[in-house]
Formats: structure tokens, C-alpha cells, sequence
């Protein structure tokens, strides 16, 4: 393995809670070097389940977070200039092909559509990369590996995968863990009892009911165990709750108004 | 006229003025009224209140002729309802909403219905504050997995009568219009305590069950041991609950006393609160047999109905009985209806449901209910609210805005004329607003990295780069949709004073102007009319919409216009309001054209239209739609600084200048 991407390598194990069979899925798509799409709500542990599993196949784990402004280049690498002249800069896409990990692009659809196709010869069997500014054409390392996230929620319709690019993908959908595994999940990751952690996860659970009624998504693990966190440092809960996920999620006063009813269904009276 | 010695000393011009405005609509219900006036004046202490009982009595008989001698007749024997003026107007205006497809009705209400319920200030207040924070109180419900159910608010009441406790059904579930409760932040706990408490009857109660030949005292127990069962279940769930109900358990020996509704409350008391302790033997049993079903499994509902047999049982030989019009014990716990299946269901409080019939929400808007197919009316309708400035609230349902159907407009005509840069345009309002970044630009404000490292690359691989190595930060400029509505009313069709022209066709010259000038550049017109025949027909005209260009069709449509009918504003205001609340450009505003005040056939009092449409801005204005009139009534200035405000207004005088200062206008509010 090159010296470059050693560092990417993840040591310790990132905890994830498996609520399916999720980890025996995305292992024999890894195993057969199929390109892979992880959708599901914002928090849900998207990321976190990439982590592990690059913890668990011993690979190098290459991040990106894609975003409206990035390019091509972002993507692929572009020229520099030193003191001798000019040096090419390989972008993590290409770090990623060359020396053979897994390049996970985070929130996918925010990148623009013309900055999504260059993956396209990757995903197929041809399993190349053209980098048109060098001149080179890299043949992928048998080790490298594909993953992409997205959220199909709120994004608009204007922002969608192409038909051309989901296709090349496998998929799995997430969503958030039965509320006896979120409320463990919470619990491990916040440091909160166990009995905290349930009610918070209630709350999330009845927040979650509002999708569709002004909501765009519910409470997410993340807000949860942000709030957990607050509560284990000593915040009492009433403002844990409403520093961490209800004033965050929505703008709008009736929404705020049940979210904070829902709070108290859990934790009693505001003070 | 008025001429009785009584009457007199509060008699004056303004009374003159709306007795004569009634004799106009109605000369039977003038007639009643003035024998009437006597009797008033003993209970209006001003000229002011009775005009307003002569208002409403003209407001009546345009809406319902019928039932304005009827209201009349009332006046007459029970004058002193006139004391709360503003009780009796709410009073009127829910019964013409209320009843206004069924006349036998309508006049049974003017007849009987007893107006005291809209006296009642404190229920008004608490009304308010429901109705407008019914949205949360949905939100609140659907996290519960409660999404049948509606929100709403029971019938008006006496204030004499103790509030009336929550219903709950299965579409609807009604709260009361009164909160008691002692300090007003405590208004929305209970409204919280009420729903949460549904809520868990919804998810753990057998609904609708037999009542069977159970006695009313046995089901006052059962439905006093289920609630409790309910709510210590929804507590598993739920914990913080408990604490929301905890508030309203005030009952003690002390507080409550030994009859049966007190001991009913310190039983509810000790079911809810472990720490409560009582003393009488009874509580302690039926807290007892509580404890033991409990302990056992809370969803066996038979060991619970066993308990509360037992507990019937004692209170039958205790002699204790049943008040007529038991209420619930808790002030947030509902009537228990829901329990049992209606036909057998606890006695109906008759006087509750008062003589009101219940219209299904859809019928009115339903065009079969109509007699005659011919008469069928298949335009688009829309119903808008109207502001009473008397009342300070919104009449609701009130105006009826139609939208014409298109003329007829010669298909080749806008066949020949279809302008490229339409689709453009219709795309690039569609891009998200963000300021746009112009890269590889030969002038800039900052250096665009990217270019100049492959600049310096060329150089240095000996091509020749192009230079163009700057990027800058633009702003989108802003785009503005304007409604240009024009007043089509009868007054239009007159000369303006000291020319040759009529205001209509100045209205004509000035939106040809103005739909010519804004059509070719990026900002989005339409061209809107209006006239109204009292507050059940707004005719509105789409002469041009937001996504047709102006072309020969349109220009024809506009040239066809005439003048009829009445102005009233509001109702245009808010429908032009909403035409541009679907659009996405950065400002909006609607430019009205006109040439007189508001004022419709089924108005008589003076500012009613002037305020309603002054609240119409003010809407518009919160929805981020500006408003300018443009008038040329030189009279004006009375009325339209009221309504637009000070600065949104012009009163042009002379005819040849409308165009121009339009123009002048239009481009102060698209630069502004």
C-alpha cells in the first residue's frame, strides 16, 4: 500500500450499531467491487457506517463532501506550480483510483451534474480514469472502491441523481434504528443513561410523525446524541432538548410550539 | 321622522342618515325599527349605538330580507341585548354564516337564538388564542400518531354556564371556547392537558362500546377508572405527562367536600398523584382496587370495569346520586362520548348543541345543490375573508371572487405573435437565487486561482494564455411581478372632469403602457380587472396573465373592457394578493387603478369597505406584496392615505397626466 494514503487507513474501530444486514450487503458488493449508493435522512449514520466499514475491510477510507461549487478538478487533481515548474496534484478522486481505497462521496447530489459524470468509465467495467489535463488514463487498483450518500428527502426535484449515474450503482436504503437500538446507540455514543436516552428518542420519534406536515425530516441520532452529550455534561435536559433539536429543526411557531409539547410529553413542565 | 321625545336627545344627523339608508333596503324593517328606536335609546347611551343597531338591521336585510324584520322585531322586545353591541354583531354575522342556505332556519335564529354567548369576553380571548394557535395544537396531536382528527372549537356559550368540557369524535375534536384557567400563560398547558388526554383515549380506550342497561352512575365510574387507566399507560410512554396533567388535580377534602362530584375528583386525585392521601374510606377502596387491576395489567379492561362496579355499588349505598349535568372532574378531561357508541350513548346535553343545524363544510361550495342545471355557475371561485373594523376580527367566508372566463381570443392572433425570449426567461426564473460568480474574466475584483494556475502552466509549457485570469462577484438584479388592477366598476364609465376622456379608457391607455414596457424587459405584469355585485359575486378579469405575453389577443381583451357594477377593493386586493403569492421574483407589487372609494350594493355603512380593504393591504404587506393606487378621484385623500398608507398613493387630477405619472410610478416602485 503507498505511504500516501497509510494515514487514511482507520485504526480504531468507529462504533456502528448494525440494525440489519446492512455490513453482510455492502461487504459482498465491496467483494465484488460493485459501485455503491447509500440513501437515507440526514443523521441517520450514513457516514458512520462507511467509516466502519472501511475500518472492517482494512482499507484506506478517502472522504469527500460534495458541495454546488466543486469541479471537476476538485475531483481529479489539477496542475501547481513549484519552483522548478509545474507539478500535477492528484485530487482525492484519483488518490483514491491510483493507490486503491475507498472514495466515499458524501451528499452526492449537491455536486453538479456535469462534476458527477467524470466517475461514470469507473463505475463500469472499464474501471478507468480519464485525466484529460495530464494527458493520463489511470487504471483503477483492484482495491478501489466506490461509495456515494445521499438524502432523497428534501432535496428538490431539481437536484436529482441523472438516470445514467444511479444506475451504475447498488443501493441500500437507511433509515433510523428501531427505537430500542436508537435509544442504545444514543445512550453509547452521548454517555446519557439509558433511561434519558429512551425519552430522547421518543421525542425524536414524535417529531418524526410531523414529516410532511412543515417538517422537511425528523430529529435525527445526531441531534440526539448532541443532546445526550449536553445533558451528560450537566445542561439540564429542558435546555439540552431545546439548545440541540427543537430550536434547530424549524423556523416555524406551531411547529415549535408542538416540538416543544413533545419535549415535555417526555421530560415534564418547561421550567 | 323621528320625532318621539324620548328618542331625541340622541337623535342627529348620523342617525338620520342610516335610518334613511335602511328605508332604502328595507321600508318593512324601518318601519319596525322606528318603533323600536324608543325603547333603544333607553339602553344606547350614544347616537353611535343605535346607528349600529340600524346597521345591522340594513346588513341583515341585504343579506336576508326574511330575517330582517324578524332582528327588527327583536330590537323591539328585547332592546336591552343592545347594550353589547358588538355581542349582538358577532351574534348576527354567525347566524347569517351559519344559516345562509336555509331561510326557516335563519329566521327560527333571529327569533330565538340567545345572543348572550357572544358577550362573553373571556371566551372570546381564549377563542382567539385557540384559533391561532390551533396549528401547533395539530402538530402537538400528530406526534401522537393522532392525524384523523382536526382541531376546532365547540359552539359559543353562556358565560353563566361552567365551560364545556372537550369532545372528540372521529373526525373532529372540539375544544371549549372557554379556558378555566387562573393565570392566561396557562391556557396553552391546558389546551396540551386536553389533547394529550384524547390522544390517549384514542390509542388505548375501546371506543364506541355498548352501553347496554349500564346505569349513568356506573358509567360516570367507568369512564372515571378509564381515564385514569389511559393516561398511566400514555405515562409508560410518555412519562413527562404525568406533569402536564398534575396541574389540574386541585381536588382535596377540603377544596371538594363529600358530595359526589367531590369525591369523584379526590378519587381522580388519588388515581393520578401517589403521594395524595385521603381519608375517606371510599377514595382509599377504589384507589385500592385500582392499584391491585393495575398491578396486574393495565390493558385488561374488564378488571377495571369490575373495579368500577365495586365502586357504583358502594356509591348507590351511600345514597349519593348523579348531579344532572355532571361535568368531568379534571378540567382537561373530555366528556368520555367517545367511550361509548352514540345511539346509547349518555344523555345528549340538548341546550349544548343549542338550535343550530350542522352544515357539512362541503355543501355550500357544491354546485349540485343548486335547483336548476341552467343556472349552473361553472366559473372558478374563490372565497376570501373580510375585515370588521367594528368587530376587529375577520368575517370569515365572507366574499365570493369569480374569475371570468377568457374571451374568446382568436387562436391565430396569438399563434402569429409568439415571442422568443419567452422560454428563456420562464427558465432562468426558475435558477435558485444566489449571487453568481463570474469566473475567467478579463477584469475583476479578485484573482480567480484556478485560471491563474493555468495560466502560469500555459506560459511555462510555452502556449500563449488568454489572460483572462480575474473572477467577480455579481448580484442577480432583482425582479419584481406586478399586478396592474384595474377598477372596472360603473363609475369608470364617467368623463374625468375637464376632458374628453373616460377613466376607464385612461385606466386602458396606462395598463397598455405598462404591460408594453415591463413585457419585454425580465420583470413578469399581469393585467387584472375587477367589479363586484355585493359580497357574493367579485367579478375578476385575467386580461393578461404573468406567463402570456401581451399580445394581439390580450390587447383586444383589454380593448373590449366596460365599465359596471360596484368597487369592492378587499376582495380584488386579496385575490391579485394571492395571483402573486405564487410568484418567485424578488419584490411584488400591485398597482391599482381607480377613480373612486370602495363601496358595494350590500354595504350601507360608511368606512366598512374603506377598513376592510386597508386590512387587504396590510395582509398583502405581510406577504410581501406592496401595494400603490393610483386614483383619480381629486376627493381622494380621505380615504386612500387610510388605505395605502401615506406614501403609497397618487391622486393624478388631470387626465393627460395619468399615463405619465403611472409611469413615473411604476418605475419609483421597480427601482425602490
Amino acid at each position: 500500500m503507498n505511504d500516501d494514503i497509510l494515514p487514511l487507513l482507520i485504526e480504531d474501530e468507529p462504533y456502528y450499531r448494525s440494525t440489519g444486514n446492512e455490513v453482510e450487503l455492502f461487504s459482498a458488493a465491496m467483494t465484488r467491487a460493485l459501485p455503491m449508493m447509500l440513501k437515507g435522512p440526514t443523521g441517520c449514520g450514513k457516514t458512520r457506517f462507511v467509516e466502519h466499514m472501511a475500518w472492517r475491510l482494512k482499507r484506506p477510507l478517502v472522504t469527500m463532501a460534495c458541495n454546488e461549487d466543486m469541479t471537476a478538478s476538485d475531483l481529479l487533481g489539477r496542475w501547481l506550480l513549484d519552483a522548478q515548474g509545474t507539478v500535477w496534484h492528484d485530487g482525492p478522486l484519483t488518490t483514491a483510483v491510483r493507490h486503491g481505497a475507498i472514495c466515499y462521496l458524501d451528499e452526492v447530489v449537491e455536486a453538479r451534474q456535469d462534476t458527477t459524470v467524470v466517475i461514470h468509465p469507473l463505475t463500469d467495467n472499464r474501471r478507468i480514469l480519464h485525466l484529460d489535463k495530464r494527458g493520463e488514463v489511470v487504471k483503477a487498483h483492484p482495491d478501489f472502491r466506490l461509495v456515494v450518500s445521499y438524502n432523497p428527502g428534501y432535496q428538490s426535484v431539481a437536484k436529482d441523481l441523472k438516470p445514467s449515474t444511479s444506475q451504475r450503482f447498488g443501493a441500500i436504503a437507511f433509515d433510523f434504528p428501531p427505537p430500542a437500538i436508537e435509544a442504545d446507540i444514543v445512550a453509547y455514543e452521548s454517555g446519557v443513561s439509558p433511561d434519558i436516552a429512551e425519552r430522547l428518542v421518543a421525542v425524536a420519534t414524535q417529531s418524526r410523525m410531523l414529516r410532511g406536515r412543515g417538517l422537511d425530516e425528523g430529529m435525527s441520532t445526531r441531534m440526539l446524541i448532541h443532546a445526550g452529550a449536553l445533558i451528560a455534561e450537566g445542561i439540564s435536559t429542558h435546555d439540552a432538548c431545546a439548545l440541540a433539536m427543537t430550536v434547530p429543526l424549524s423556523d416555524d411557531i406551531d411547529l415549535q410550539a408542538a416540538l416543544r409539547g413533545f419535549v415535555e410529553s417526555q421530560f415534564g413542565l418547561w421550567p | 321622522m323621528i320625532s318621539t321625545p324620548q328618542a331625541g336627545a340622541l337623535q342627529g344627523p348620523l342617525l338620520s342618515r342610516r335610518m334613511a339608508a335602511l328605508r332604502a333596503v328595507d321600508a318593512a324593517a324601518h318601519e319596525v325599527v322606528l318603533t323600536a328606536l324608543p325603547r333603544l335609546t333607553a339602553y344606547c347611551g350614544h347616537e353611535a349605538a343605535l346607528a349600529e343597531a340600524v346597521d345591522l338591521t340594513a346588513q341583515i336585510a341585504t343579506e336576508a330580507p326574511d330575517a330582517a324584520r324578524v332582528f327588527a322585531e327583536r330590537l323591539y322586545g328585547q332592546p336591552e341585548m343592545m347594550a353589547d353591541a358588538a355581542g349582538v354583531r358577532r351574534w348576527t354575522l354567525h347566524g347569517l354564516q351559519r344559516h345562509r342556505n336555509d331561510a326557516a332556519h335563519r329566521i327560527d335564529y333571529f327569533r330565538r337564538n340567545d345572543p348572550r354567548p357572544f358577550f362573553d369576553q373571556r371566551a372570546r380571548n381564549d377563542s382567539d388564542y385557540l384559533m391561532e394557535h390551533r396549528g401547533g395544537l395539530i402538530h402537538y396531536l400528530a406526534g401522537f400518531g393522532i392525524a384523523q382528527q382536526s382541531v376546532d372549537l365547540h359552539e359559543p356559550q353562556d358565560e353563566r354556564e361552567p365551560a364545556q368540557a372537550p369532545t372528540a369524535d372521529k373526525e373532529m375534536i372540539r375544544l371549549p371556547r372557554r379556558l378555566d384557567v387562573t393565570e392566561t400563560g396557562q391556557r396553552d398547558l391546558l389546551a396540551r392537558a386536553m389533547l394529550a388526554h384524547i390522544a390517549a383515549h384514542l390509542r388505548h380506550s375501546p371506543l364506541a362500546r355498548m352501553a347496554g342497561n349500564r346505569r349513568p352512575m356506573l358509567l360516570a365510574m367507568i369512564a372515571l377508572i378509564e381515564d385514569a387507566r389511559v393516561e398511566r399507560l400514555m405515562a409508560q410512554e410518555y412519562p413527562g405527562l404525568h406533569a402536564v396533567w398534575s396541574s389540574f388535580f386541585t381536588a382535596s377534602k377540603e377544596a371538594s367536600g363529600h358530595d359526589l362530584a367531590g369525591l369523584m375528583a379526590r378519587l381522580a386525585r388519588a388515581l393520578h398523584d401517589p403521594t395524595y392521601s385521603d381519608t375517606n374510606t371510599w377514595v382509599r377502596k377504589g384507589r385500592e382496587l385500582f392499584e391491585e387491576a393495575a398491578a396486574r395489567d393495565l390493558r385488561d379492561v374488564d378488571a377495571f370495569d369490575y373495579a368500577a362496579r365495586q365502586l357504583s355499588i358502594d356509591i348507590g349505598r351511600m345514597h349519593l346520586s348523579l348531579p344532572i349535568r355532571s361535568r368531568p372532574t379534571v378540567a382537561y378531561r373530555d366528556d368520555n362520548a367517545l367511550l361509548w357508541s352514540p345511539d346509547l350513548a349518555l344523555p345528549v346535553d340538548e341546550a349544548a348543541d343549542g338550535d343550530i343545524e350542522l352544515i357539512p363544510s362541503a355543501a355550500r361550495d357544491d354546485p349540485l345543490l343548486a335547483q336548476d342545471l341552467s343556472d349552473l355557475d361553472l366559473r372558478p371561485r374563490y372565497v376570501y375573508q373580510e375585515w370588521d373594523h367594528r368587530l376587529e376580527a375577520l368575517r370569515e367566508d365572507w366574499t365570493t371572487v369569480f374569475e371570468q372566463p377568457r374571451q374568446n381570443r382568436g387562436i391565430e392572433a396569438t399563434a402569429s405573435f409568439t415571442p422568443p425570449t419567452r422560454t428563456s426567461h420562464h427558465g432562468a426564473r426558475r435558477t435558485p437565487d444566489r449571487s453568481i460568480r463570474l469566473t475567467r474574466q478579463a477584469e475583476g475584483d479578485e484573482i480567480d486561482m484556478n485560471a491563474m494556475v493555468e495560466n502560469v502552466v500555459q506560459q511555462r509549457s510555452g502556449l500563449s494564455p488568454d489572460g483572462r485570469i480575474f473572477c467577480h462577484h455579481s448580484r442577480r438584479r432583482r425582479s419584481t411581478a406586478v399586478v396592474l388592477l384595474m377598477d372596472l366598476s360603473t363609475s369608470t364609465n364617467r368623463f374625468v372632469p375637464g376632458s374628453f376622456t373616460k377613466v376607464i379608457d385612461l385606466e386602458k391607455q396606462a395598463a397598455v403602457m405598462v404591460a408594453e414596457m415591463l413585457d419585454a424587459g425580465r420583470d413578469r405584469v399581469a393585467v387584472h380587472g375587477f367589479s363586484s355585485n355585493g359580497r357574493h359575486e367579485v367579478n375578476y378579469r385575467r386580461i393578461k396573465n404573468f406567463d402570456e405575453p401581451f399580445g394581439p389577443g390580450q390587447r383586444a381583451e383589454l380593448a373590449a373592457l366596460t365599465s359596471g357594477l360596484s368597487t369592492r377593493m378587499g376582495a380584488a386586493l386579496r385575490h391579485a394578493t394571492t395571483a402573486l403569492a405564487k410568484e418567485t421574483t424578488d419584490t411584488k407589487v400591485i398597482l391599482l387603478l381607480t377613480d373612486g372609494e370602495p363601496s358595494d350594493i350590500d354595504v350601507v355603512e360608511e368606512n366598512y369597505l374603506v377598513e376592510d380593504a386597508r386590512e387587504a393591504v396590510a395582509r398583502a404587506a405581510a406577504r410581501r406584496v406592496r401595494t400603490f393606487c393610483l386614483t383619480l378621484d381629486r376627493r381622494a385623500d380621505r380615504y386612500v392615505r387610510r388605505i395605502f398608507g401615506a406614501r403609497n398613493f397618487l391622486i393624478v387630477e388631470r387626465a393627460s397626466a395619468f399615463t405619465a405619472n403611472t409611469n413615473n410610478t411604476l418605475m419609483r416602485l421597480l427601482t425602490r
